[in-house]
C-alpha cells in the first residue's frame, strides 16, 4: 500500500512540482523589468535541468573519482594506490589487453563491415531486404544475443550429435567440434568479439546508408564519365565524402567497445581469460572494493572523454556544413 | 503594491505546496514496508527462494499465520545483501527478517552497526531448544573456538537462525549400471574400470557451466577433496586467507581433483565437462551405453534428473557419500544451509522466528521434499533425503562451501581457476601463484 501512495505522490506531484515553477516563476518573471526578463529568463528554464544533471551526473562523478582515492570504508586516504592495483595486477592486465582487442578488432569489424554493406546493397534492387537482414540483430539485447551465440557455439563431446550449429557445420565436414568459448585466448575472445560485431553491423550500416543516400548522383556520374572504375569511385569518391560519418559512427563504436559488459558477462563472465575493463569494475564492486572499482570507473572515463570530445566537434561540423 | 505581494504570496504557497510534495516523494520513495515502528501483526520478510522452494516455505508459513494472526509479507529478493547493505549506510528501513550477509566482513561490520539481532534475546527462553534440536555443526564453532563468522556466531553470539540444509559431495549412480558396492577410499573410487559396469564409456560425469557462476560445481568437487585429504583446519582457514593457494595441501587438492576430470576418467574430454551444464552433466548416466558411472553433486540434482530422465530416486539411482581420503578426517562433510536474521526485532519478528526453529515448522519444509531441515529428528519420506540426513547428523563439521565464504572477487578466481586448470593441467603452477596475488589482494580491506 505504502508504494503505492509513493508512486502516486511521484507520479502526480513531481510534475505538479514543475508546473507550479515553471507557472509561478513566470508570473514572477513578467514583473521584472523588460532588460532583467530577458536576462534572467534563459537561467530559470535551464535550472532545473541543470539541476537534475547536476544531481545526478557531476555529483555522482565527482564521487566516483573522490573514492577512487579513498580506501573501502570511504574514511582514509590512500593515494594512488587503487589505481596501483588497476595497472599492476595481472587479472586486470588481462582485461585492458582483451579490451584493446574489442577496441581494435570490435570497431574495425563493425564500421568496415557497415560501410561495405551500405555499399553493395545500394547497389541492388532488394536493398530494404538485405538491410533489413543486417539490421536484425540491432533491436535484440545484447543478453539475448548472448544466449543466442551461447546456443550456436554449444559444444558436444567429440562422436555425438553436434547441438552448436557452428560445431554442427565442422562435424558435416568430418571435423572435430571446437570449445568456441573455452579455447582461449585467441578462438574464445574472438568468438565474443565476433557477437559484438553482429549486433552492431546493422546499426553502422544504417548511419552510413543514410549518409551514402546524401551524396549526389552527380558527383558520381562526373567521376564516372571521367573514366573511373567503380572501385576507384567507392575509393576515392564515396569514401571521403562519408568520411564525417564514418568517423561519428567510428568513434560510437569505440566508446562501445569500452563499455562492452553484457556479452562477457553473459557468456564466460570473463572465464579463460576473456575479462574486459567493465567486467573488473563489476567484479571489484561486488567484493566491495569500491575504491578500486571508482578507479577503474575513472580510467574508462578518461578513455572515453577525448572520443566524446572527437564525436561532438564532428557533429557540431556537420552542423555548421548544413 | 499590496496586490501584487498578495499574489506573490499565494504563488509562493503553490511553490511551497510543490516543493513540500517533492519533499514527501523523496522520503517515501526509498522507504520500505515495515515503517520501521515494532509491529505486533505483520512482519516483512525477504526470502532469495522462488518457485518450489518459495511454495514450501508458503506452506511453513501458513499454520503460524493461520494460528497467531500475525501477516507475514513475504518479498522474494535475490539481491538482498546488497539491498540491505545501502539500506544500513542510509538509513532506511530493513525488511524485519532476511537472510544473514554470509561473507565474513560484512557480518562483523553488520553486527558493530546494529543490524543484525542476536538470536540470544529474538528467541528468548526458546534459544536453548533451539541448540540442541538443530544440527550442532550449524551452530557451534569448532572445538576451541568461540566464533564462526560463517555461520554468523561472533561473541560468542548467534545472529541467525538455521532453517534448511543441504550435503554436498554424494557420488550419485545409475542402479541399473553400477552395481558395485560403494568403493570405502578414493582411491578405490579412482582405481574402477567403468567399462566392467554395463560398458560405461568413463568414470566421471562431469559439468562446470553455470552461467556467469561457471566453475562452482568444479569448487564443490575440490572442497571434499581438501576437507577430507588435510582436514578441517586447513579448509576453514584456507577459506578465510590464512592459507595460500601455494600452500602443499591447497595444490595437493589441486592435482587430485585433477585426476577427477583427467581426459579418460571425465564422459567426453575435459572439453565436455567445461561446457556441460551442471543440471544437465548426469544425463548420460542414464544413456545406453552409459557414459559414465558417477556424478559428484549435492542432494537437490536428485530433482534434475527426475526431470531430464524421467527416472526415481532410490529405485533407478542413488548415491554413495563420498569415499575417505584421509581416515582421520572422515567425519568432514560439506554441506550448506539456509538462514534468516533478524533486521527489525519486533513482537511480530520475535514470534515468526520462535515458530521457524521449531520442529513442526521444520517438518513441514520435510514433508515438502528437495530440502533437509536444519534440525536433527525430522523424518523424510524420500529415500534420498532420509540418507543424507544420517550423512548430515554424523558429520563431525559440517564445512560450508569454501568459494560462496570468499569475497566475491576471490571466488571468482577459484572458480575460474579450476575451469583454467581443467582446460590446461600444464598450467596449476602459474594459476595457484596467480591466485595468492587475488588472495593478497581480495582479502585486504583497503
Amino acid at each position: 500500500m505504502d508504494q503505492i501512495i509513493t508512486a502516486v505522490v511521484a507520479v502526480v506531484g513531481v510534475p505538479l512540482v514543475l508546473l507550479g515553477y515553471i507557472i509561478g516563476g513566470e508570473k514572477v518573471m513578467e514583473r521584472l523589468p523588460d532588460r532583467l526578463q530577458g536576462w534572467a529568463r534563459p537561467y530559470f528554464w535551464a535550472l532545473p535541468a541543470v539541476g537534475f544533471a547536476t544531481i545526478f551526473m557531476v555529483y555522482p562523478m565527482v564521487r566516483t573519482v573522490i573514492i577512487s582515492f579513498r580506501n573501502n570504508d570511504d574514511t582514509e586516504w590512500i593515494g594512488l594506490a587503487n589505481y596501483k592495483y588497476f595497472f599492476t595486477f595481472p587479472d586486470t592486465l588481462t582485461a585492458l589487453r582483451n579490451s584493446v582487442a574489442w577496441l581494435v578488432f570490435y570497431t574495425f569489424f563493425a564500421v568496415f563491415l557497415g560501410l561495405i554493406i551500405a555499399i553493395l546493397v545500394d547497389r541492388v534492387r532488394y536493398e530494404s531486404l538485405a538491410k533489413i537482414a543486417i539490421f536484425l540483430p540491432v533491436p535484440i539485447s545484447a543478453v539475448a544475443a548472448s544466449i543466442i551465440w551461447k546456443f550456436m557455439f554449444d559444444y558436444q563431446p567429440p562422436g555425438t550429435t553436434q547441438t552448436g550449429t557452428l560445431n554442427a557445420v565442422l562435424a558435416t565436414f568430418g571435423r572435430d567440434p571446437v570449445a568456441w568459448l573455452i579455447t582461449g585466448p585467441f578462438v574464445n575472445n574472438a568468438a565474443l568479439i565476433f557477437v559484438g560485431i553482429w549486433t552492431a553491423v546493422g546499426f553502422c550500416m544504417v548511419i552510413i546508408s543514410a549518409s551514402l543516400k546524401a551524396i549526389s548522383s552527380e558527383v558520381l556520374e562526373a567521376a564516372r564519365i571521367d573514366g573511373a572504375t567503380e572501385l576507384q569511385i567507392v575509393r576515392l569518391v564515396v569514401t571521403p565524402l562519408l568520411w564525417p560519418t564514418i568517423t561519428v559512427v567510428g568513434t560510437t563504436m569505440l566508446i562501445n567497445a569500452l563499455k562492452t559488459f553484457d556479452i562477457v558477462y553473459v557468456m564466460t563472465n570473463g572465464a579463460y581469460d576473456t575479462d574486459v575493463i567493465a567486467t573488473r569494475m563489476f567484479s571489484q564492486l561486488q567484493s566491495s572494493h569500491f575504491g578500486r572499482a571508482a578507479a577503474v570507473g575513472v580510467v574508462l572515463f578518461i578513455a572515453i572523454v577525448p572520443l566524446l570530445i572527437v564525436n561532438i566537434r564532428r557533429f557540431q561540423q556537420q552542423e555548421e556544413q548544413r | 503594491m499590496a496586490e501584487v505581494l498578495a499574489r506573490l504570496s499565494s504563488q509562493a504557497k503553490a511553490l511551497g505546496l510543490g516543493t513540500l510534495l517533492l519533499v514527501v516523494a523523496c522520503s517515501t520513495g526509498g522507504g520500505g514496508t515495515s515503517g520501521g515502528g515494532a509491529s505486533t501483526t505483520d512482519v516483512t520478510v525477504w526470502t532469495a527462494w522462488g518457485g518450489d522452494e518459495l511454495k514450501a516455505f508458503r506452506d511453513v508459513l501458513k499454520p503460524f499465520q493461520d494460528s497467531t494472526g500475525i501477516k507475514v509479507h513475504l518479498t522474494t529478493n535475490r539481491d538482498s545483501t546488497n539491498q540491505i547493505a545501502n539500506g544500513i549506510a542510509a538509513g532506511t528501513d530493513l525488511p524485519d527478517v532476511a537472510p544473514g550477509p554470509t561473507d565474513p566482513n560484512l557480518v562483523k561490520s553488520w553486527i558493530s552497526k546494529g543490524a543484525l539481532k542476536p538470536m540470544e534475546t529474538i528467541l528468548g527462553d526458546k534459544f536453548n531448544d533451539y541448540i540442541s534440536n538443530t544440527y550442532p555443526a550449524l551452530t557451534t564453532p569448532a572445538a576451541g573456538q568461540s566464533d564462526n563468522p560463517y555461520i554468523l556466531v561472533v561473541g560468542g553470539k548467534h545472529y541467525a537462525l538455521m532453517v534448511k540444509t543441504q550435503v554436498k559431495g554424494l557420488f550419485w549412480y545409475n542402479k541399473k549400471v553400477f552395481t558395485g558396492t560403494a568403493p570405502k577410499t578414493f582411491d578405490e573410487l579412482l582405481g574402477l574400470n567403468p567399462s566392467q559396469f554395463g560398458g560405461a564409456k568413463s568414470l566421471f560425469c562431469a559439468g562446470f557451466e553455470s552461467g556467469a557462476a561457471s566453475g562452482w560445481p568444479a569448487s564443490d568437487q575440490i572442497d571434499n577433496i581438501i576437507m577430507r585429504q588435510s582436514g578441517d583446519q586447513i579448509y576453514t582457514n584456507w577459506i578465510q586467507g590464512k592459507v595460500k593457494f601455494t600452500d602443499p595441501a591447497i595444490k595437493l587438492g589441486y592435482q587430485t581433483f585433477l585426476k577427477e576430470v583427467s581426459d579418460s576418467a571425465v564422459f567426453g574430454g575435459r572439453n565436455t565437462a567445461l561446457s556441460t551444464n551442471f543440471g544437465k552433466a548426469g544425463d548420460p548416466m542414464f544413456n545406453s551405453p552409459p557414459g559414465c558411472l558417477f556424478l559428484e553433486q549435492a542432494t537437490f540434482i536428485a530433482n534434475f534428473f527426475h526431470q531430464n530422465k524421467g527416472v526415481t530416486a532410490g529405485t533407478d539411482f542413488d548415491f554413495f557419500a563420498h569415499p575417505s581420503i584421509n581416515s582421520q578426517y572422515d567425519g568432514n562433510v560439506n554441506g550448506f544451509y539456509d538462514q534468516f536474521s533478524v533486521y527489525n526485532d519486533t513482537p511480530a519478528a520475535r514470534k515468526l522466528m520462535q515458530y521457524l526453529a521449531t520442529k513442526d515448522a521444520q517438518q513441514i519444509w520435510a514433508d515438502d521434499g528437495g530440502t533437509l531441515g536444519a534440525i536433527k529428528t525430522l523424518k523424510y519420506k524420500d529415500p534420498i533425503f532420509a540418507r543424507a540426513a544420517e550423512i548430515a547428523s554424523g558429520a563431525k563439521n559440517l564445512l560450508v562451501t569454501a568459494g560462496d565464504f570468499m569475497p566475491a572477487d576471490m571466488q571468482k578466481a577459484f572458480w575460474q581457476s579450476l575451469l583454467n586448470v581443467t582446460r590446461n593441467p600444464g598450467s596449476l603452477d602459474s594459476e595457484l601463484k596467480h591466485l595468492d596475488q587475488v588472495q593478497a589482494a581480495s582479502y585486504a580491506t583497503s
